[in-house]
């Protein structure tokens, strides 16, 4: 394959390709991979420069995912027809396989003495499809035959889990593309409490660059004066770093939020493990915010604290997430009367929101089941999309709202 | 990589991927910092031991804990010598390149001969670390504003930089890098891992073994799944135990060894039945 050779056109819309996918990739990298082929670092092989490509461009697994799309969408039709590519690659597809291996696994431990039979049944119907594709689709192209070749024959393709023969060697680029086996490690999948903690971590603000006062002592700064000073002693203090960060959490708890329990769960757990911010307080409601907030998550009545007690004692400084689905009728938002379990305080559901939003300055909504773009029948969901900036519970949206807490503007 | 004949490969203690060995070996002809991330037990810190040793040069070690700062790794001005010299009017006092000690980096920089550094755990720091060093890992070298003296580096060291990706790393950094994630082993290297550990030991052993180990991680429900150096400590266990084969799957002997909370222990067995 003459990849170095076409470096100039065809490498430009790879990049291009990338950029599509949503990869981050910098001049500064391009150059870079550049500079490899120019070494010929990656032989004259795709599979090469597939690994070579990644290992300069890709900095996460998180994006080994969308590198593999992109890799493919520009790669596939070079040299093969297409048709065969998309009936390897779903060939691929991983999941059945994937099934098969788990219930070899079960079987492992059920039933002891047919594990070997098991084992080899998995392996012998994968060869029987491999056989059959070989012998179906030989003779396409130059990498359609390596693959047939290479990486199923013997060499140590790894489809699923399952691995046949050989020894240790490259998977083709394909397969690994095909596999699509770090579609697991993509940030905008639904995430759990450690990746979680993660995200909020993004929330801290070193008081150094507050304005208080000075109140720790400079060990270092207070000894260099001393020596220079000739031995006489000559304190420097400095001020303390501390993270200033205050955060105020908002639950929906209850009704069509249930399915999300363990995921709320989460968020809490990580809220409270987080145990770097200066304060945190938690509260809980049912739908929407109005003049009463729960004190726990059954949302009982009497256990509460007025909203405006809120208002009065936690001041604007707090960061304040809320987690709801948003998911309420349209009275339940605009009618003064609207609050079906408790108390509407004169006010509707509407207005207490953009008390809130009067109140405090930075406040991000976390939904986990946010619709996808513009959903206008979804009316509760767009008006207070038109409130707070909103984000999917997701690894991705976590990330994106604890940023929108930390900047100025 | 068949063009980088004369570089990094498996050694007889560390069992490396394809993929690894040419990360590597891309990371030493471009000259850039290779970031290795992936889950504990992956073997990312022995990886710099074995290019260090498969390259016959020396390692350098810096572990980065949560309270280390990128200058730490330049060098550090003991001005609590000085203090005390001054105070009793030692020789030299006023000369404060006797108390400038370099770091891990700075003596990297400074070895009259190429080096491997290995910058452990990079993650473990605070999150500005990686960004207060992108300077000195671009340009190889440092000023010493005490002296007056730039160190730069008379060979430009290895840098291998392991993550177990506790915090995100800066872009700015991570550009820099060349990166190469590390898959938890499947069971096909897996065996030869552990039979670089063991070699004499019995196939059927090793097999059961890596069956319980393999189905513990794939259940959804522990929290902690298993690594690699606890199935190599688990083989051991059985192996020193004598454990009959057939009890390995039913009765899961030392499994403490491998699931360590009791939450996921309590999941292992409740699997079981």
């Amino acid at each position: 394959m003459a990849v170095c050779g076409k470096a100039g056109c065809m490498f430009g819309r790879f990049f291009d390709t990338l950029k599509a996918k949503g990869l981050n990739v910098t001049l500064s990298e391009w150059l870079t991979l550049q500079e490899a082929l120019d070494k010929g670092l990656c032989g004259s092989s795709l599979t090469e420069f597939y690994y070579v490509a990644r290992m300069i461009l890709v900095k996460s697994e998180t994006e080994y995912d969308k590198f593999d799309l992109a890799f493919e969408e520009h790669f596939k039709g070079i040299h093969s027809d297409d048709e065969i590519t998309s009936q390897m690659l779903r060939w691929l597809d991983k999941s059945d396989m994937m099934e098969l291996a788990h219930e070899e696994a079960r079987d492992h431990l059920n039933r002891m003495e047919e594990v070997q039979i098991d084992k080899e049944d998995v392996e012998e119907k994968f060869r029987q499809r491999l056989k059959d594709q070989d012998s179906e689709h030989n003779g396409g192209s130059y990498w359609i035959g390596t693959m047939g070749k290479t990486s199923f024959g013997n060499t140590g393709g790894n489809v699923g889990g399952v691995r046949v023969g050989g020894t240790t060697g490259y998977q083709s680029a394909f397969s690994v593309v095909g596999a699509r086996k770090y579609r697991d490690f993509r940030d905008d999948k639904i995430i759990d409490n450690r990746q979680f903690m993660q995200a909020l971590r993004r929330l801290r603000q070193f008081s150094t660059k507050l304005d208080i006062p000075k109140t720790e002592l400079d060990i270092n700064g207070t000894i260099d004066k001393t020596c220079n000073n000739g031995g006489c002693l000559q304190i420097v203090m400095e001020k303390p770093r501390k993270n200033s960060v205050k955060l105020l959490l908002l639950m929906d708890s209850g009704g069509t939020m249930i399915p999300y329990t363990t995921l709320l769960n989460e968020l809490f757990q990580s809220v409270h493990k987080s145990n770097h911010y200066k304060d945190v307080k938690t509260y809980y409601f049912h739908n929407c915010i109005y003049s009463k907030l729960y004190k726990t998550p059954e949302c009982e009545n009497g256990d509460w604290i007025d909203t405006e007690w809120m208002f009065r004692n936690l001041d604007s400084d707090y960061k304040v997430i809320i987690v709801g689905d948003a998911a309420m009728a349209p009275e339940e938002l605009y009618s003064t009367t609207g609050n079906y379990r408790g108390p509407n305080g004169g006010l509707s559901g509407m207005d207490w929101l953009l008390l809130m939003k009067k109140h405090y300055k930075k406040i991000v909504w976390m939904n986990p089941k946010m619709a996808p773009g513009h959903a206008p029948w979804r009316e509760a969901e767009t008006a207070i999309k038109n409130i707070f900036p909103m984000y999917k519970l997701t690894v991705d949206g976590l990330n994106q709202a604890m940023v929108k807490l930390m900047v100025n503007k | 990589m068949s063009e980088v004949k004369q570089g990094f490969g498996s050694t007889a203690e560390y069992v490396a991927s394809e993929e690894l060995m040419a990360s590597v070996n891309v990371a030493i002809a471009l000259q850039k910092p290779l970031l290795i991330k992936g889950e504990p037990g992956t073997g990312k810190t022995m990886l710099a031991e074995a290019v260090a040793k498969s390259l016959g040069k020396k390692l350098v070690i810096w572990n980065i804990k949560s309270t280390t700062k990128a200058q730490e790794g330049l060098y550090v001005y003991d001005t609590i010598q000085r203090l005390y010299d001054g105070q009793f009017g030692e020789e030299g006092v006023d000369d404060i390149a006797r108390y400038i000690k370099l770091g891990k980096l700075g003596e990297a920089f400074d070895s009259e001969e190429q080096v491997v550094l290995l910058i452990d755990e990079i993650d473990k720091a605070d999150l500005e670390f990686p960004n207060d060093l992108l300077w000195e890992l671009d340009q190889m070298e440092f000023y010493i504003h005490e002296t007056k003296r730039t160190v730069k580096a008379k060979h430009r060291p290895i840098v291998i930089i392991t993550s177990n990706a506790e915090k995100e790393l800066p872009d700015a950094f991570l550009r820099r890098c060349i990166f190469h994630y590390i898959d938890f082993p499947d069971a096909e290297l897996m065996e030869e891992i552990v039979k670089t550990h063991f070699p004499d030991i019995e196939e059927n052993l090793l097999k059961n073994a890596m069956d319980v180990f393999y189905w513990i991680r794939s259940l959804k429900d522990v929290r902690k799944k298993p690594s690699t150096s606890e199935l190599i400590d688990w083989v051991n266990a059985l192996q020193i135990g004598g454990i009959p084969l057939e009890k390995i799957k039913n009765e899961l002997p030392f499994v403490g060894v491998i699931v360590k909370k009791d939450e996921d222990l309590e999941a292992v067995r409740g699997s079981v039945m």
